[in-house]
Protein backbone atom coordinates (compact mmCIF):
# COMPACT_ATOMS: atom_id res chain seq x y z
CA UNK A 1 0.00 0.00 0.00
CA UNK A 2 1.11 3.69 -0.83
CA UNK A 3 0.67 6.68 1.16
CA UNK A 4 -2.48 8.49 -0.43
CA UNK A 5 -3.54 12.12 0.32
CA UNK A 6 -7.22 12.94 2.21
CA UNK A 7 -8.74 16.13 2.40
CA UNK A 8 -10.91 17.49 5.46
CA UNK A 9 -13.66 18.90 3.73
CA UNK A 10 -15.25 20.50 6.36
CA UNK A 11 -11.53 22.38 6.65
CA UNK A 12 -11.23 23.34 3.33
CA UNK A 13 -12.05 26.86 2.16
CA UNK A 14 -10.49 26.49 -1.82
CA UNK A 15 -7.14 28.41 -1.15
CA UNK A 16 -5.37 26.22 -3.70
CA UNK A 17 -2.13 26.50 -2.04
CA UNK A 18 -1.79 22.27 -2.51
CA UNK A 19 -2.52 22.73 -6.27
CA UNK A 20 -0.11 25.31 -6.30
CA UNK A 21 2.56 22.97 -4.58
CA UNK A 22 0.90 19.48 -6.21
CA UNK A 23 0.04 20.15 -9.84
CA UNK A 24 0.81 16.45 -10.28
CA UNK A 25 -1.83 15.11 -7.58
CA UNK A 26 -4.28 17.75 -7.07
CA UNK A 27 -6.24 19.62 -9.37
CA UNK A 28 -9.15 21.95 -8.75
CA UNK A 29 -12.96 21.73 -9.55
CA UNK A 30 -14.86 24.55 -10.63
CA UNK A 31 -15.19 26.39 -7.34
CA UNK A 32 -12.05 26.16 -6.58
CA UNK A 33 -11.99 23.22 -4.26
CA UNK A 34 -9.15 20.65 -4.80
CA UNK A 35 -9.76 17.13 -6.43
CA UNK A 36 -6.85 14.79 -5.33
CA UNK A 37 -6.26 11.76 -8.04
CA UNK A 38 -3.72 9.20 -7.87
CA UNK A 39 -1.53 7.61 -5.07
CA UNK A 40 1.36 9.65 -3.88
CA UNK A 41 4.36 7.77 -5.09
CA UNK A 42 7.48 7.83 -3.75
CA UNK A 43 9.56 10.61 -5.92
CA UNK A 44 6.01 12.80 -4.79
CA UNK A 45 6.44 12.04 -1.79
CA UNK A 46 8.60 15.15 -0.64
CA UNK A 47 6.05 17.62 -2.41
CA UNK A 48 3.06 16.04 -1.06
CA UNK A 49 4.55 16.48 3.03
CA UNK A 50 4.99 20.32 1.87
CA UNK A 51 1.30 20.46 0.66
CA UNK A 52 0.13 19.45 3.41
CA UNK A 53 2.29 21.33 5.83
CA UNK A 54 1.51 24.65 3.96
CA UNK A 55 -2.13 24.57 3.66
CA UNK A 56 -3.30 27.52 5.79
CA UNK A 57 -6.60 25.42 6.90
CA UNK A 58 -4.69 22.43 7.66
CA UNK A 59 -6.96 20.92 6.02
CA UNK A 60 -4.90 18.44 4.11
CA UNK A 61 -3.33 15.19 5.64
CA UNK A 62 -0.97 12.23 4.05
CA UNK A 63 -2.01 8.44 5.21
CA UNK A 64 0.85 6.37 5.45
CA UNK A 65 0.85 2.78 5.56
CA UNK A 66 2.18 1.78 9.29
CA UNK A 67 4.87 -1.08 9.38
CA UNK A 68 3.19 -3.99 10.77
CA UNK B 1 -34.76 25.76 1.19
CA UNK B 2 -37.68 23.31 0.08
CA UNK B 3 -39.68 20.86 1.79
CA UNK B 4 -39.16 17.02 1.63
CA UNK B 5 -41.19 15.37 -0.73
CA UNK B 6 -42.50 13.04 1.76
CA UNK B 7 -42.87 14.77 5.66
CA UNK B 8 -41.51 12.24 8.45
CA UNK B 9 -44.37 11.34 10.29
CA UNK B 10 -43.93 9.74 14.17
CA UNK B 11 -47.41 7.65 13.93
CA UNK B 12 -46.94 5.41 11.17
CA UNK B 13 -49.20 1.97 10.76
CA UNK B 14 -46.97 -0.49 11.89
CA UNK B 15 -47.79 -4.42 10.23
CA UNK B 16 -47.85 -7.21 12.79
CA UNK B 17 -44.59 -9.28 12.00
CA UNK B 18 -43.23 -12.71 12.64
CA UNK B 19 -40.50 -11.56 14.67
CA UNK B 20 -39.83 -7.82 15.42
CA UNK B 21 -43.04 -7.01 14.99
CA UNK B 22 -44.97 -10.14 16.52
CA UNK B 23 -47.42 -9.64 19.39
CA UNK B 24 -48.34 -5.84 19.01
CA UNK B 25 -51.68 -6.46 20.51
CA UNK B 26 -49.73 -6.70 23.70
CA UNK B 27 -48.29 -2.82 23.29
CA UNK B 28 -45.13 -1.93 24.34
CA UNK B 29 -45.10 -2.26 27.95
CA UNK B 30 -42.07 -4.03 29.51
CA UNK B 31 -44.20 -6.41 31.26
CA UNK B 32 -45.82 -7.56 28.35
CA UNK B 33 -42.42 -7.34 26.48
CA UNK B 34 -41.21 -10.32 29.13
CA UNK B 35 -43.86 -11.89 28.87
CA UNK B 36 -43.53 -12.56 25.35
CA UNK B 37 -39.86 -12.54 24.98
CA UNK B 38 -38.55 -13.66 28.78
CA UNK B 39 -36.06 -12.39 30.80
CA UNK B 40 -33.09 -11.23 28.94
CA UNK B 41 -30.43 -14.01 29.20
CA UNK B 42 -26.67 -13.19 29.77
CA UNK B 43 -24.33 -14.14 26.75
CA UNK B 44 -20.72 -13.59 26.67
CA UNK B 45 -19.06 -11.26 24.07
CA UNK B 46 -17.32 -14.27 22.00
CA UNK B 47 -20.70 -16.10 21.76
CA UNK B 48 -22.28 -13.45 20.75
CA UNK B 49 -19.42 -12.47 18.13
CA UNK B 50 -19.76 -15.92 16.44
CA UNK B 51 -23.52 -16.14 16.65
CA UNK B 52 -23.48 -12.38 15.12
CA UNK B 53 -21.17 -13.80 12.38
CA UNK B 54 -23.12 -16.99 11.29
CA UNK B 55 -26.30 -15.17 11.10
CA UNK B 56 -24.56 -12.02 8.81
CA UNK B 57 -26.25 -9.80 11.01
CA UNK B 58 -25.31 -6.33 9.41
CA UNK B 59 -26.11 -2.98 10.12
CA UNK B 60 -29.87 -1.72 9.41
CA UNK B 61 -29.06 2.02 9.03
CA UNK B 62 -28.18 1.65 5.44
CA UNK B 63 -24.63 1.00 4.80
CA UNK B 64 -25.61 -2.97 6.05
CA UNK B 65 -21.74 -2.92 7.84
CA UNK B 66 -20.98 -6.75 9.69
CA UNK B 67 -22.27 -5.57 13.09
CA UNK B 68 -19.83 -8.47 13.97
CA UNK B 69 -16.76 -6.27 12.99
CA UNK B 70 -18.11 -3.26 14.83
CA UNK B 71 -18.01 -5.37 17.82
CA UNK B 72 -15.23 -7.42 17.32
CA UNK B 73 -13.03 -3.94 17.07
CA UNK B 74 -15.09 -2.54 20.29
CA UNK B 75 -14.84 -5.49 22.19
CA UNK B 76 -10.87 -5.67 22.21
CA UNK B 77 -10.98 -1.90 23.68
CA UNK B 78 -11.07 -0.43 26.71
CA UNK B 79 -14.25 1.62 28.07
CA UNK B 80 -16.41 1.23 25.14
CA UNK B 81 -19.73 3.69 24.45
CA UNK B 82 -22.66 2.47 23.14
CA UNK B 83 -24.70 4.94 20.89
CA UNK B 84 -28.41 3.80 19.65
CA UNK B 85 -29.01 6.30 16.48
CA UNK B 86 -33.01 6.34 16.74
CA UNK B 87 -32.36 9.80 14.89
CA UNK B 88 -33.90 8.75 11.54
CA UNK B 89 -32.92 11.85 9.16
CA UNK B 90 -34.56 10.27 6.35
CA UNK B 91 -38.45 11.60 6.71
CA UNK B 92 -39.72 8.96 4.47
CA UNK B 93 -38.44 6.11 6.67
CA UNK B 94 -40.65 5.46 9.87
CA UNK B 95 -38.89 1.82 11.17
CA UNK B 96 -37.13 3.66 13.77
CA UNK B 97 -40.03 5.39 15.44
CA UNK B 98 -42.12 2.22 14.85
CA UNK B 99 -39.55 -0.09 16.72
CA UNK B 100 -39.62 2.79 19.38
CA UNK B 101 -42.78 3.35 19.84
CA UNK B 102 -44.37 -0.19 19.33
CA UNK B 103 -41.00 -2.47 20.30
CA UNK B 104 -38.96 -0.23 22.31
CA UNK B 105 -37.38 -3.17 24.78
CA UNK B 106 -36.31 -5.02 22.11
CA UNK B 107 -34.16 -2.40 20.86
CA UNK B 108 -32.79 -1.67 25.05
CA UNK B 109 -32.64 -5.21 25.28
CA UNK B 110 -29.92 -5.77 22.44
CA UNK B 111 -27.79 -2.43 23.97
CA UNK B 112 -28.38 -3.86 27.79
CA UNK B 113 -27.30 -7.36 26.57
CA UNK B 114 -24.15 -5.88 24.22
CA UNK B 115 -23.24 -3.62 27.00
CA UNK B 116 -23.48 -6.12 29.63
CA UNK B 117 -20.97 -8.57 27.83
CA UNK B 118 -18.57 -5.66 27.35
CA UNK B 119 -18.79 -4.23 30.63
CA UNK B 120 -19.98 -0.40 28.94
CA UNK B 121 -20.78 1.99 31.59
CA UNK B 122 -21.98 4.74 29.31
CA UNK B 123 -25.04 4.81 26.75
CA UNK B 124 -26.34 7.24 24.51
CA UNK B 125 -29.42 7.30 22.97
CA UNK B 126 -29.90 10.07 19.98
CA UNK B 127 -33.70 11.02 19.24
CA UNK B 128 -35.12 12.68 16.45
CA UNK B 129 -35.86 16.03 16.37
CA UNK B 130 -39.08 16.12 14.60
CA UNK B 131 -40.85 12.91 15.99
CA UNK B 132 -42.22 14.03 19.40
CA UNK B 133 -44.11 10.26 19.74
CA UNK B 134 -40.58 9.01 19.54
CA UNK B 135 -38.99 10.75 22.33
CA UNK B 136 -41.89 9.98 24.59
CA UNK B 137 -42.03 6.88 23.76
CA UNK B 138 -38.52 6.01 24.56
CA UNK B 139 -38.20 7.81 27.22
CA UNK B 140 -41.21 6.07 29.04
CA UNK B 141 -39.22 2.71 28.01
CA UNK B 142 -36.54 3.88 29.76
CA UNK B 143 -38.11 4.82 33.17
CA UNK B 144 -39.81 1.82 32.97
CA UNK B 145 -36.49 -0.43 33.26
CA UNK B 146 -33.68 -0.52 36.24
CA UNK B 147 -30.67 1.97 35.80
CA UNK B 148 -27.58 -0.44 35.00
CA UNK B 149 -25.60 2.08 33.72
CA UNK B 150 -25.28 5.70 32.58
CA UNK B 151 -27.82 6.37 30.16
CA UNK B 152 -27.70 10.00 28.42
CA UNK B 153 -30.63 11.11 26.06
CA UNK B 154 -29.75 13.87 23.03
CA UNK B 155 -32.43 15.27 20.65
CA UNK B 156 -30.87 15.15 17.16
CA UNK B 157 -31.49 18.28 14.95
CA UNK B 158 -34.29 18.00 12.31
CA UNK B 159 -31.70 17.57 9.32
CA UNK B 160 -30.87 14.62 6.58
CA UNK B 161 -27.80 14.51 7.86
CA UNK B 162 -28.02 14.77 11.51
CA UNK B 163 -28.52 10.88 11.87
CA UNK B 164 -24.86 9.97 10.39
CA UNK B 165 -22.60 8.25 12.83
CA UNK B 166 -20.25 11.20 12.98
CA UNK B 167 -22.69 14.00 12.81
CA UNK B 168 -24.58 11.54 16.46
CA UNK B 169 -21.46 11.75 17.76
CA UNK B 170 -20.57 15.51 17.31
CA UNK B 171 -24.12 15.90 19.31
CA UNK B 172 -23.38 13.72 22.14
CA UNK B 173 -19.94 16.20 22.06
CA UNK B 174 -21.97 18.93 22.30
CA UNK B 175 -20.99 20.33 18.95
CA UNK B 176 -22.82 21.30 16.45
CA UNK B 177 -25.15 18.06 15.25
CA UNK B 178 -23.15 17.57 11.77
CA UNK B 179 -20.91 15.69 10.18
CA UNK B 180 -17.44 15.98 10.13
CA UNK B 181 -14.39 14.08 8.51
CA UNK B 182 -14.08 10.42 10.52
CA UNK B 183 -10.14 9.65 10.22
CA UNK B 184 -10.91 6.44 12.25
CA UNK B 185 -13.53 4.20 12.40
CA UNK B 186 -15.84 4.95 14.96
CA UNK B 187 -15.30 1.23 16.62
CA UNK B 188 -11.35 2.33 17.19
CA UNK B 189 -11.98 6.14 18.01
CA UNK B 190 -15.40 7.72 18.80
CA UNK B 191 -16.54 9.61 21.43
CA UNK B 192 -13.86 10.73 23.52
CA UNK B 193 -11.45 9.05 21.74
CA UNK B 194 -12.89 6.08 23.31
CA UNK B 195 -14.15 2.52 21.03
CA UNK B 196 -18.29 3.34 20.38
CA UNK B 197 -20.38 1.04 19.18
CA UNK B 198 -23.09 2.89 17.01
CA UNK B 199 -25.87 1.40 15.76
CA UNK B 200 -28.94 2.05 14.27
CA UNK B 201 -32.09 1.20 16.46
CA UNK B 202 -33.01 -1.79 14.18
CA UNK B 203 -29.55 -3.32 14.71
CA UNK B 204 -29.95 -3.01 18.18
CA UNK B 205 -33.84 -4.25 17.97
CA UNK B 206 -32.11 -7.70 16.02
CA UNK B 207 -29.52 -7.60 18.55
CA UNK B 208 -32.16 -7.95 21.19
CA UNK B 209 -34.03 -10.40 19.23
CA UNK B 210 -31.08 -12.89 18.65
CA UNK B 211 -30.52 -12.81 22.63
CA UNK B 212 -33.97 -13.54 23.05
CA UNK B 213 -34.85 -16.29 20.84
CA UNK B 214 -31.24 -17.56 20.49
CA UNK B 215 -29.44 -18.61 16.97
CA UNK B 216 -32.37 -21.26 16.01
CA UNK B 217 -34.81 -19.14 16.62
CA UNK B 218 -33.32 -16.03 14.73
CA UNK B 219 -32.06 -18.34 11.82
CA UNK B 220 -36.29 -19.83 11.48
CA UNK B 221 -36.68 -17.12 9.30
CA UNK B 222 -35.06 -15.83 6.13
CA UNK B 223 -32.64 -17.85 4.00
CA UNK B 224 -29.66 -19.96 4.70
CA UNK B 225 -27.28 -17.48 3.33
CA UNK B 226 -29.78 -14.10 4.84
CA UNK B 227 -31.66 -15.41 7.76
CA UNK B 228 -33.48 -12.99 9.79
CA UNK B 229 -36.02 -10.45 8.42
CA UNK B 230 -35.67 -6.55 8.04
CA UNK B 231 -38.14 -3.70 8.30
CA UNK B 232 -39.28 -1.86 5.11
CA UNK B 233 -41.55 0.93 4.75
CA UNK B 234 -43.87 1.62 2.44
CA UNK B 235 -43.46 5.54 1.93
CA UNK B 236 -47.28 7.52 2.25
CA UNK B 237 -48.42 10.41 3.72
CA UNK B 238 -49.31 7.78 6.95
CA UNK B 239 -46.45 5.03 6.08
CA UNK B 240 -46.75 1.49 6.39
CA UNK B 241 -43.66 -0.45 8.68
CA UNK B 242 -43.52 -4.21 7.99
CA UNK B 243 -41.29 -6.74 8.77
CA UNK B 244 -39.99 -8.66 6.16
CA UNK B 245 -38.24 -12.25 6.22
CA UNK B 246 -34.94 -12.30 3.34
CA UNK B 247 -35.68 -14.39 0.85
CA UNK B 248 -39.52 -13.07 0.45
CA UNK B 249 -40.37 -12.00 -2.74
CA UNK B 250 -40.92 -8.15 -3.49
CA UNK B 251 -44.14 -9.42 -5.54
CA UNK B 252 -45.60 -10.09 -2.12
CA UNK B 253 -44.53 -7.46 -0.30
CA UNK B 254 -45.52 -4.01 -3.02
CA UNK B 255 -48.69 -2.54 -2.78
CA UNK B 256 -51.06 -3.82 -5.74
CA UNK B 257 -51.91 0.05 -6.65
CA UNK B 258 -48.11 0.34 -7.09
CA UNK B 259 -48.14 -1.62 -10.08
CA UNK B 260 -46.47 -0.96 -13.71
CA UNK B 261 -44.61 2.21 -11.64
CA UNK B 262 -41.04 3.25 -11.42
CA UNK B 263 -40.36 2.82 -7.24
CA UNK B 264 -37.06 4.56 -5.63
CA UNK B 265 -35.69 1.65 -3.57
CA UNK B 266 -33.56 2.39 -0.52
CA UNK B 267 -35.15 6.40 0.25
CA UNK B 268 -33.98 9.77 -0.85
CA UNK B 269 -30.45 8.44 -1.33
CA UNK B 270 -32.03 5.25 -3.11
CA UNK B 271 -31.87 4.37 -6.74
CA UNK B 272 -34.97 4.15 -9.01
CA UNK B 273 -36.09 0.77 -10.07
CA UNK B 274 -38.77 -0.63 -12.61
CA UNK B 275 -41.50 -2.59 -10.66
CA UNK B 276 -40.85 -5.11 -13.05
CA UNK B 277 -37.26 -5.17 -12.37
CA UNK B 278 -38.18 -5.30 -8.16
CA UNK B 279 -41.17 -7.45 -8.68
CA UNK B 280 -39.08 -10.19 -9.93
CA UNK B 281 -36.44 -10.66 -7.37
CA UNK B 282 -36.57 -11.08 -3.79
CA UNK B 283 -35.91 -8.88 -0.62
CA UNK B 284 -32.12 -8.99 -0.08
CA UNK B 285 -29.31 -7.42 0.92
CA UNK B 286 -26.79 -9.35 -0.90
CA UNK B 287 -28.87 -9.37 -4.43
CA UNK B 288 -30.41 -5.76 -4.48
CA UNK B 289 -26.76 -4.44 -3.83
CA UNK B 290 -25.25 -6.70 -6.70
CA UNK B 291 -28.42 -5.30 -8.81
CA UNK B 292 -27.02 -1.79 -7.88
CA UNK B 293 -30.23 -0.85 -6.79
CA UNK B 294 -29.59 -1.21 -2.41
CA UNK B 295 -32.12 -1.79 -0.01
CA UNK B 296 -30.16 0.96 2.06
CA UNK B 297 -32.53 1.28 5.47
CA UNK B 298 -35.26 0.13 3.45
CA UNK B 299 -37.44 2.56 2.12
CA UNK B 300 -39.55 2.14 -0.68
CA UNK B 301 -41.35 5.18 -2.59
CA UNK B 302 -43.83 4.86 -5.37
CA UNK B 303 -44.23 8.54 -6.40
CA UNK B 304 -47.62 9.50 -8.33
CA UNK B 305 -45.21 12.00 -10.12
CA UNK B 306 -42.97 11.08 -13.19
CA UNK B 307 -39.72 10.08 -11.60
CA UNK B 308 -37.97 12.75 -13.30
CA UNK B 309 -40.11 15.50 -11.64
CA UNK B 310 -39.79 13.76 -8.43
CA UNK B 311 -36.19 13.46 -8.38
CA UNK B 312 -35.37 17.20 -9.35
CA UNK B 313 -37.73 18.39 -6.36
CA UNK B 314 -36.03 15.60 -4.08
CA UNK B 315 -32.38 16.87 -5.26
CA UNK B 316 -33.59 20.25 -4.86
CA UNK B 317 -35.00 19.15 -0.97
CA UNK B 318 -31.31 17.70 -0.31
CA UNK B 319 -29.45 20.54 -1.76
CA UNK B 320 -30.89 22.15 0.89
CA UNK B 321 -30.26 19.80 3.34
CA UNK B 322 -26.20 20.52 3.14
CA UNK B 323 -24.71 21.31 5.92
CA UNK B 324 -22.86 23.56 4.21
CA UNK B 325 -19.64 22.66 5.10
CA UNK B 326 -18.05 20.71 2.69
CA UNK B 327 -17.37 22.97 -0.80
CA UNK B 328 -18.10 20.37 -3.33
CA UNK B 329 -21.65 19.31 -1.89
CA UNK B 330 -22.11 22.97 -0.63
CA UNK B 331 -21.72 24.37 -4.34
CA UNK B 332 -22.37 20.71 -6.14
CA UNK B 333 -26.13 19.88 -4.73
CA UNK B 334 -27.27 23.16 -6.13
CA UNK B 335 -25.75 22.66 -9.18
CA UNK B 336 -27.03 19.52 -9.65
CA UNK B 337 -30.11 20.30 -8.93
CA UNK B 338 -30.27 22.76 -11.18
CA UNK B 339 -28.89 20.50 -13.78
CA UNK B 340 -31.07 17.56 -13.08
CA UNK B 341 -34.56 20.75 -13.10
CA UNK B 342 -33.26 21.46 -16.58
CA UNK B 343 -33.03 18.17 -18.07
CA UNK B 344 -29.43 18.52 -18.85
CA UNK B 345 -28.10 15.49 -18.43
CA UNK B 346 -24.55 15.94 -19.60
CA UNK B 347 -24.13 18.72 -17.02
CA UNK B 348 -25.80 16.20 -14.27
CA UNK B 349 -23.86 13.49 -15.08
CA UNK B 350 -20.26 15.67 -14.90
CA UNK B 351 -21.77 17.39 -11.55
CA UNK B 352 -22.74 13.52 -10.73
CA UNK B 353 -19.13 12.75 -10.71
CA UNK B 354 -17.78 15.66 -8.92
CA UNK B 355 -19.41 15.42 -6.10
CA UNK B 356 -18.76 11.86 -5.26
CA UNK B 357 -16.50 10.90 -2.17
CA UNK B 358 -15.61 14.70 -1.90
CA UNK B 359 -17.53 15.22 1.46
CA UNK B 360 -17.46 14.16 5.50
CA UNK B 361 -20.44 12.09 4.94
CA UNK B 362 -21.90 10.31 2.18
CA UNK B 363 -24.76 12.65 1.00
CA UNK B 364 -23.45 13.97 -1.89
CA UNK B 365 -22.71 10.14 -3.16
CA UNK B 366 -25.78 9.48 -2.20
CA UNK B 367 -27.34 12.16 -3.96
CA UNK B 368 -25.49 11.52 -7.04
CA UNK B 369 -26.71 7.49 -6.83
CA UNK B 370 -29.77 8.82 -7.15
CA UNK B 371 -29.77 10.88 -10.28
CA UNK B 372 -27.60 8.23 -11.45
CA UNK B 373 -30.10 5.51 -11.00
CA UNK B 374 -32.72 8.19 -12.67
CA UNK B 375 -30.50 7.99 -15.96
CA UNK B 376 -30.19 3.80 -15.69
CA UNK B 377 -33.71 4.00 -15.09
CA UNK B 378 -34.68 6.18 -18.83
CA UNK B 379 -32.21 3.81 -20.73
CA UNK B 380 -33.97 0.81 -19.09
CA UNK B 381 -37.76 2.09 -20.57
Amino acid sequence: MTARLRVDWPACRARGLCHELLPELVDLDEWGYPIVGGEVTPDLLADARAAVRMCPRLALRLEEPRPL
Amino acid sequence: MSAPPVAASDAPRVLEGPALLAGLGGGPGLAAHRRQHGELPGVGTDDLLAALGRLRVRGRGGAAFPFETKLRTVAGRRRPVLVVNLSEGEPASAKDCALATARPHLVLDGVDATAAALGAREVHVVLPGERPRVTSAVRAALAERPVRRRTVVHTADSRFVAGQARAALELIAGRPNLPVTSWTPEAVSGHRGRPTLLSNAETWAQVGLLVLRGERGYAALGTADEPGTTLVTLSAATPTVLEVPFGTPWRDVLPTSWAGRPVLVGGFHGSWVSWEELAAGTVSVDAMRAAGTPLGAGVLICPEEPPAAYTARLVGYLAGQSAGRCGPCRHGLPALAAAVGTGDQERTTELARLVTGRGACAHPDGTARLVRSLARLRVAS
